[in-house]
């Protein structure tokens, strides 16, 4: 690799009783083929991903906590569908698609939070008042007798599985889709350690991005382009001593943060991104006398020792976790770089038609310390890439993904040639196949 | 122009990598004797071992310059190494830092005390022998604003003065001491390489500003600084010299 010098990353030698597993997981064999160009343009594959996979998955729909009160919902859209998520009398949540029987008017017109707790619990259609439960079912339909063929004999809206976990809200369009705990595999073992219930809404946004939604999933899945289109990272950074790990349906990769990437020369000031760091944590950068090659090492040591005096437990964290990015992919559209004092999360939606945008989904949560109030919630924006910033990060990604979209589609690059450091993108590929194909893959004629 | 170096006995505290190492390789390449020295024990062997390269006694070992006791050791090792000093470049820096007091402690004990003691360590042999040169390094940030009011910005200035009264003082020992004030100055590990990478639009300001277009080189300092040392600038004494490509805006009278 292009490295300037050689760094050894300290790791713990194992992770704590019932904490994240840090080991390595086996490589798996994915082949080193092209992956289709026409994945990520052709509308036929992009109807297949509906019928075989978006309506077959589990998928995420929001905050446990935007939904405290029975009555309170999530409304959220997938593709051509939306769905209410309504937390119930007995703490449930119950999910049925956002749509009226009579005319197949939206029940609640728009994304976002609400609640009918006011109304009894009570949907009411907003264009003849068509009355339905907190579970979807039809309550009452005003001028009942001029419907001489009765109310429609099922009685209810289509219902969809809901189920909570992690503070967060899932749900399936699928009747027969496995338990989510099933679904979710390795991942609540990996991630409940991080205690993200303790952890309160920052930032909650939109944005109408020209690419595929697997455009933006790659774009999260490998550190290779740090040194591409995110420069300044490489002194924040170890983008090339990075764990690679590929579960069943889900992948995650371990960067070390407080470091200076090996690409470059350790420079003898402290690199502002790695003072912000400190900063955040409470540690003073200017009474650090050590090495900048020891600040990941020191920034751990001051977290664990100060932590409980800021009201932060990290107790079931691994010491790298106290300063490391461990990035989690769940099939098949959300990205999580998981860090003990906050989660930055996307979710990456299609369009309902159009294979050439999709809809990116910003979540950023912090911990709230223990004796500290939660802070209001930010409101949920929503607009069109390029109208404002997203951070200069996000910014770098969102810039690339029009004019990779615009590649996507030329008749001169046949697919995706990808690296060693881009095995999450194999890896995904293959559980979308498997969940297209089978487990046999493609076959002849299949993109 | 034969500068005269030839033979010298040259020592250059911070000589490890950047503007120092430049410094040093100069001496090197113009046929001194040149011990260095640097906080990082495996930075400073690297170095050794590419400046004997020149063909000149090269020797080296790290050294924390805010240790006292340590840093008069190893000043002593030096000048025993080299058999007498001629010409001393003290240069290690703590850089930048602003908002903590602790910038202030930190840039005294490396900017200020670190120069301060090693010409302590050498000034009695250099008297001794009736000659010696000792060039201090000062910077742009102290005649104009950079990066906010800070330590290494005042603490610099106090070398600018601190070298001309050394110089007022031992010119009649045979002893010339003069500064050197780089402006910027970019190097791979530099932290203008970091500000170029990690705080690019500030980098590109100054950049845009500076009248050549580009920042300077390691090797553009170390050229001024080996000729103040030299024989060659046998009158050149208690002299400040910028050498920032024309940055700053101020007229030097």
């Amino acid at each position: 690799m292009d490295v300037k010098r050689q760094q050894d990353v300290k790791r713990p030698a194992e992770a704590l009783p019932g904490g994240t597993p840090i080991e390595k997981a086996p490589d798996p064999d994915l082949g080193h083929d092209i992956i289709p160009a026409e994945r990520y343009t052709s509308k036929e594959f992009a109807q297949l991903e509906w019928d075989r996979m978006w309506s077959k998955v589990w998928l995420l729909g929001g905050r446990s906590d935007d939904i405290p009160e029975p009555g309170d919902y999530i409304c959220t859209n997938i593709g051509k569908e939306s769905v209410l998520l309504v937390r119930q009398k007995d703490g449930s949540v119950a999910g049925f698609y956002n749509v009226c029987l009579h005319r197949g008017n939206r029940l609640v017109p728009e994304e976002g939070i609400g609640s009918v707790a006011e109304q009894d619990g009570v949907f009411r259609c907003g264009y003849h008042h068509w009355a339905y439960s907190s579970k979807g079912k039809l309550l009452h339909i005003p001028d009942r007798e001029t419907f001489p063929q009765g109310a429609p004999p099922c009685g209810r809206v289509r219902p969809v599985k809901a189920d909570e976990w992690g503070s967060f809200v899932w749900f399936s369009l699928n009747p027969d889709v496995e338990p989510l705990m099933d679904y979710l595999g390795v991942i609540p073992q990996h991630l409940d350690p991080y205690h993200m219930e303790r952890m309160a809404w920052t930032r909650d946004i939109t944005v109408e991005w020209d690419c595929n939604w697997k455009a933006s999933v790659d774009a999260f899945s490998e550190t290779y382009h740090v040194q591409g289109i995110h420069p300044q990272l490489k002194w924040y950074l170890d983008d090339v001593n990075v764990q690679y790990d590929c579960y069943d349906k889900h992948n995650r990769y371990l960067i070390p943060f407080a470091s200076v990437s090996p690409r470059v020369q350790l420079p003898s000031n402290m690199p502002p991104l790695i003072a912000g760091m400190m900063e955040a944590a409470g540690m003073d950068p200017a009474e650090y006398e050590g090495p900048i090659s020891g600040v990941r090492e020191a920034l751990q040591k001051f977290k664990r020792e100060h932590g409980p005096e800021q009201g932060k437990d990290y107790s079931d964290l691994n010491d790298e976790q106290l300063t490391d990015d461990y990035h989690y992919t769940i099939f098949p559209n959300v990205s999580m770089n998981v860090h003990a004092d906050d989660v930055m999360m996307f979710r990456q939606r299609p369009h309902p038609t159009d294979p050439n945008k999709m809809l990116y989904d910003i979540w950023m949560f912090d911990l709230v310390p223990s004796d500290e109030k939660w802070p209001e919630r930010p409101r949920h924006q929503h607009f069109k890439h390029g109208d404002k910033t997203i951070g200069q990060v996000l910014d770098q990604d969102a810039f690339n993904l029009p004019h990779v979209q615009a590649g996507m589609n030329s008749e001169a690059f046949p697919g995706l040639w990808l690296g060693e450091q881009e095995v999450r993108l194999r890896h995904f590929h293959r559980t979308l196949s498997d969940y297209l194909y089978g487990k046999n893959g493609p076959g002849e004629g299949d993109i | 122009m034969d500068l005269g170096l030839k033979g010298k006995k040259a020592i250059v505290v911070g000589g490890a990598r950047g503007i120092g190492y430049a410094i040093a390789e100069l001496f090197a390449r113009e046929g001194c004797d040149v011990a260095i020295t640097a906080r990082n024990d495996d930075s400073v062997k690297d170095s050794v071992a590419n400046l004997k390269k020149y063909g000149t006694k090269v020797v080296g070992k790290g050294c924390d310059v805010t240790d006292g006791e340590g840093y008069r050791e190893w000043m002593e090792w030096a000048d025993e190494e080299l058999d007498g000093v001629d010409i001393l470049v003290p240069i290690s820096s703590a850089s930048g830092g602003l908002g903590s007091l602790k910038y202030w402690e930190r840039n005294f004990a490396v900017d200020v005390m670190g120069p301060v003691r090693a010409i302590d360590a050498v000034i009695e042999g250099m008297v001794e022998r009736g000659s010696g040169s000792i060039v201090l390094i000062g910077s742009t940030s102290a005649l104009e604003e950079m990066g906010g009011p800070q330590a290494y910005n005042a603490l610099k200035a106090s070398l600018i003065t601190y070298g001309k009264q050394l110089a007022l003082a031992h010119g009649k020992d045979g002893i010339r001491v003069n500064v050197v004030s780089p402006g910027p100055i970019e190097f791979e590990g530099g932290n203008w390489e970091m500000m170029k990478g990690a705080m690019e639009k500030f980098y590109n300001s100054l950049i845009r500003k500076h009248p050549q277009g580009r920042f300077g080189k390691p090797e553009e300092i170390a050229r001024a600084v080996g000729f103040l040392a030299s024989p060659a600038a046998s009158w050149v004494n208690g002299s400040h010299l910028v050498v920032d490509g024309g940055f700053t805006n101020n007229t030097h009278f």
